[in-house]
């Protein structure tokens, strides 16, 4: 569980100086300092790009609330001074609501930094500044980078930084983190800064200090005075004081709010607010000629009421086409020539140096048609990638989610969850990381497992070859059918776990629509860059050890009781051959009646773009079935029926993924049970609509009538009852609401 | 009236925040008392709607906004 580790914000300090440990504390005698420096701001404030500048690494960059998922470390030297910077996720406030924040909180709850430079939006001056007084009750030594001067001086905006430097009592330093102006004075201050080093705690009205220290005699510290006012229970809880010491806030929280005369969380944020009204009041000087913003003027057609759907709808379909369509291809077979080349000269020199058999089989079999099967795949993902990338650094991402979230919430997602889902397309590991970016651990969990279900990228090889070979003109409605069985799915999944297991998710939407910037060529290089490099090593390291288990197990077994290695035409033989025949009865049901699809489903779990390949091998097709799925036909015509290859794709499809999405959806969803529980849910589901689809597909045309009419039926029946339960469980909270007994708002009215 | 009353092009000002959902974050995110916001637009679909708050753009969903009181801003 997520938490705090050891008992942060408690160092045994007095009153007044809770951290206390600041700049004076690193400087040894002889001048040699190391300091850990922590960059944090708002999401979207150019942390990262500063972070870049900084210490000239290539980190990607977003116009995305929440592209820094994960912390990241780097190195500056400052003279005899060494700074550790370490680039946080971005966060409102110190009152998290998800995880990637709850990883900056709890670094400055646990003072793990000497500074904080704390990069605050010059052009959205209010909101940054919420954040940086948080960060200054904390206590801690502190820079505020003052970034975005240059849209400032574009909308001839006028900001007096010695004022907020003298109001706020820490050093202001203004840069352009994206033109790298002011980075060369932000580095001088740093380093100085960690001689001197001071900090400044703000004062509140009369009130408000007042309350402050009835909490602060009890936590003896400060911040978490000013925590546990702001944040109550939760912060309570995490407060990592002795339970008696918990009660006695609990105790007093409660009172206060008896007595407040406001809502008592509102106490602290009002009287924060007046006093960064008061000093942006002061500093800020608006250039008062009121124009539309270029945001705007973008928004007013992306955004629109009637053409805002279809826009978005063809951006998407534009994205796909050009990656799986004509260009992607075309990309992709070039791509393929030129790999097989240079496999081609290795092979011929290990065929030269006249090693034992087995040897050139690894290499050809195992290690060249491992990669074989993830480079074939990587032009269009790199493509996919490239758009998406363009489109999230220009800031649309953030539209598709304001778009999408009506559709998405009637099966209990968010518009944020649009984003991990469309990645899920390209790839599902890539997918999984992006769901930290929603906010509760249920709605993470949900999106994670659903994620799937979606069809990737390596499994459209499988329907490309299998639908042209059985359904030849109609085969691109048939590969659209999957796509759409995957969707739907997917979606009918989130509301059963919604209405089930993850009663608590909440699929909230609270979103802040980031300006439209210019994607620049270097930010989406690294990015695209990223995301490839991303998926080559993770899925790469792990197909590649597969690759060499399929191998073994496929091109070694025992034939009239010597066990060897097998020549290409006694696969029968070969140990996945014996597992592929064991399990044919399990799989008789859903349409299999060959041990070779069984086979070619095994292998999918090491990887979705091996099932076309070892098809391939098993019907003893010689050349690249990956690079020229005609070569399949033929067989595939004579060992399927259509109904019998469509069960086959839809099972393909539903089935657990690939080890790589494996290991990345055991990262996210953390506890052993639940990966356990994503993985049994998601086998059973591809047995069973498999064998919905090949039992009902089966049936005389008479039958199918009736097993259609039967689902029908039942499916009034469910809903029904459904509705039967919904009328019960309403509550008059809140007018036309439909969440019944799930809704937070419900012990309101009951009170 | 609560900001769902609020149509696009209007201003108003928040006098209470009623809702638990979000609760704490909505306020963090500057929709103290006494804020004026402009609704800017609603999404295609009606749902969710885009505020001006505090010189920037905040979305929300209306299943909040009704949960937010707000009285009508002078009209200046």
């Amino acid at each position: 569980m997520r938490g705090f580790h050891g008992a942060p914000g408690r160092r045994g300090h007095g009153a007044g100086h809770g951290a206390g440990s600041g700049g004076r504390r690193f400087a040894d005698a002889d001048g040699k300092a190391e300091i850990q420096v922590a960059l944090v701001g708002n999401p979207n404030s150019g942390k990262t790009t500063l972070f870049n500048g900084l210490t000239g690494s290539n980190q990607y960059v977003g116009n995305w609330p929440g592209v820094t998922v994960e912390k990241k470390g780097g190195k500056i030297n400052i003279g005899d001074i060494d700074a550790e910077v370490t680039d946080l996720p971005g966060l409102y406030s110190l009152s998290t609501i998800s995880l990637e924040e709850e990883i900056t909180a709890d670094h400055v709850a646990g003072r793990k930094m000497n500074l904080i430079v704390d990069i605050v939006d010059a052009s959205n001056l209010e909101r940054n500044l919420f954040l940086t007084f948080q960060l200054l009750d904390a206590g801690i030594p502190m820079i505020v980078a003052l970034n975005c001067m240059d849209i400032l001086e574009k909308n001839m905006d006028r900001l007096d930084v010695a004022l907020l430097e003298q109001r706020l009592g820490v050093p202001v330093v203004p840069i352009t983190a994206s033109k790298k102006t002011g980075l060369d004075e932000l580095v001088r201050r740093i380093g100085a800064f960690a001689r001197i080093g001071s900090d400044h705690r703000p004062r509140y009205s009369d009130a408000v200090e007042a309350t402050i220290s009835r909490f602060q005699a009890v936590t003896d510290d400060r911040f978490l005075a000013v925590r546990c006012l702001e944040d109550g229970p939760k912060a309570i809880a995490r407060s990592g004081l002795p339970g008696a010491a918990k009660d006695k806030l609990t105790a007093l929280y409660e009172a206060e709010k008896e007595s407040s005369p406001i809502a008592l969380d509102m106490v602290l944020p009002n009287d924060r607010y007046e006093r960064i009204l008061a000093i942006v009041d002061d500093a800020m000087k608006k250039n008062d000629v009121a124009k539309t913003s270029p945001t705007d003027r973008i928004d007013r057609v992306l955004t629109h009421r009637v053409f805002g759907i279809p826009l978005f709808l063809a951006i998407m379909f534009a994205v796909f086409w050009i990656a799986f369509g004509p260009i992607g291809s075309f990309v992709t077979d070039g791509f393929v020539r030129l790999v097989d080349l240079l496999f081609g000269l290795v092979a011929k020199g290990v065929e030269a140096l006249e090693a034992a058999p087995w040897v050139a089989s690894l290499v050809n079999n195992a290690v060249f048609g491992g990669l074989a099967a993830v480079l074939g795949f990587l032009p269009q993902l790199a493509i996919l990638f490239l758009f998406l990338s363009i489109l999230e650094d220009t800031g649309y991402m953030a539209r598709a989610a304001f778009i999408m979230d009506r559709v998405l919430r009637k099966f209990g997602l968010s518009g944020k969850s649009f984003i991990p889902m469309l990645l899920g397309f390209g790839c599902s590991v890539p997918a999984m990381a992006a769901t930290r970016t929603l906010d509760k651990a249920e709605d993470r969990k949900i999106t994670t497992m659903i994620i799937p279900f979606v069809s990737c990228g390596a499994k459209a090889p499988i329907y490309g070859v299998i639908a042209g070979a059985l359904f030849a003109s109609s085969a691109y409605y048939v590969v659209f059918s999957m796509y759409l069985l995957g969707i739907v799915v997917a979606l009918f999944s989130a509301v059963l776990f919604k209405k089930t297991i993850l009663r608590r998710a909440s699929a909230n939407y609270l979103m802040e629509l980031p300006d439209y910037r210019r994607p620049t060529l270097k930010n989406t290089a690294i990015h695209t860059w990223e995301r490839v490099k991303g998926f080559v090593v993770k899925a790469g390291t792990v197909l590649f050890g597969a690759f060499i288990v399929i191998w073994f197990l496929s091109y070694f077994g025992s034939v009239d009781g010597t066990f060897r290695l097998l020549g290409a035409d006694e696969l029968e033989y070969s140990l996945m051959g014996i597992i592929g025949k064991a399990l044919l009865p399990l799989f008789r049901p859903i349409g299999f009646t060959d041990w070779r699809p069984t086979v070619a489903i095994l292998t999918g779990f090491v990887a979705k773009e091996s099932v076309v390949g070892t098809l391939g091998i098993l019907y003893g097709i010689s050349g690249n079935a990956i690079e020229n799925g005609t070569l399949l036909y033929p067989v595939l015509r004579s060992a399927f029926t259509p109904v019998q290859a469509y069960a086959f794709m839809a099972f393909a499809l539903l089935s657990a993924p690939c080890v790589a999405a494996l290991a990345a959806m055991k990262k996210e969803l953390g506890a052993v049970k639940w990966f356990a529980f994503a993985v049994a849910y998601e086998t059973v589901v591809a047995y069973l609509v498999a064998l919905a689809i090949f039992q009902i597909g089966s049936l005389s045309a008479g039958g199918r009538a009736t097993a259609i009419f039967l689902v029908f039926a039942v499916l009034v029946v469910l809903l029904t009852i459904r509705r039967a339960f919904r009328r019960r469980g309403s509550c008059a909270s809140c007018y036309g609401c439909s969440s019944g007994s799930a809704c937070e708002h419900r012990g309101n009215s009951e009170k | 009236m609560t900001l769902q009353d609020i149509r696009p092009g209007e201003r108003c000002v928040i006098t209470e925040i009623r809702c638990d959902n979000l609760r704490k974050r909505i306020i963090d995110m500057g929709l103290t008392t006494g804020t004026l916001v402009a609704v800017k637009r609603l999404a295609p679909l009606g749902d969710p709607m885009e505020i001006i708050v505090r010189g920037y753009l905040l979305t929300l969903r209306r299943t909040e906004a009704r949960r937010i009181e707000v009285s009508a801003a002078a009209v200046r």
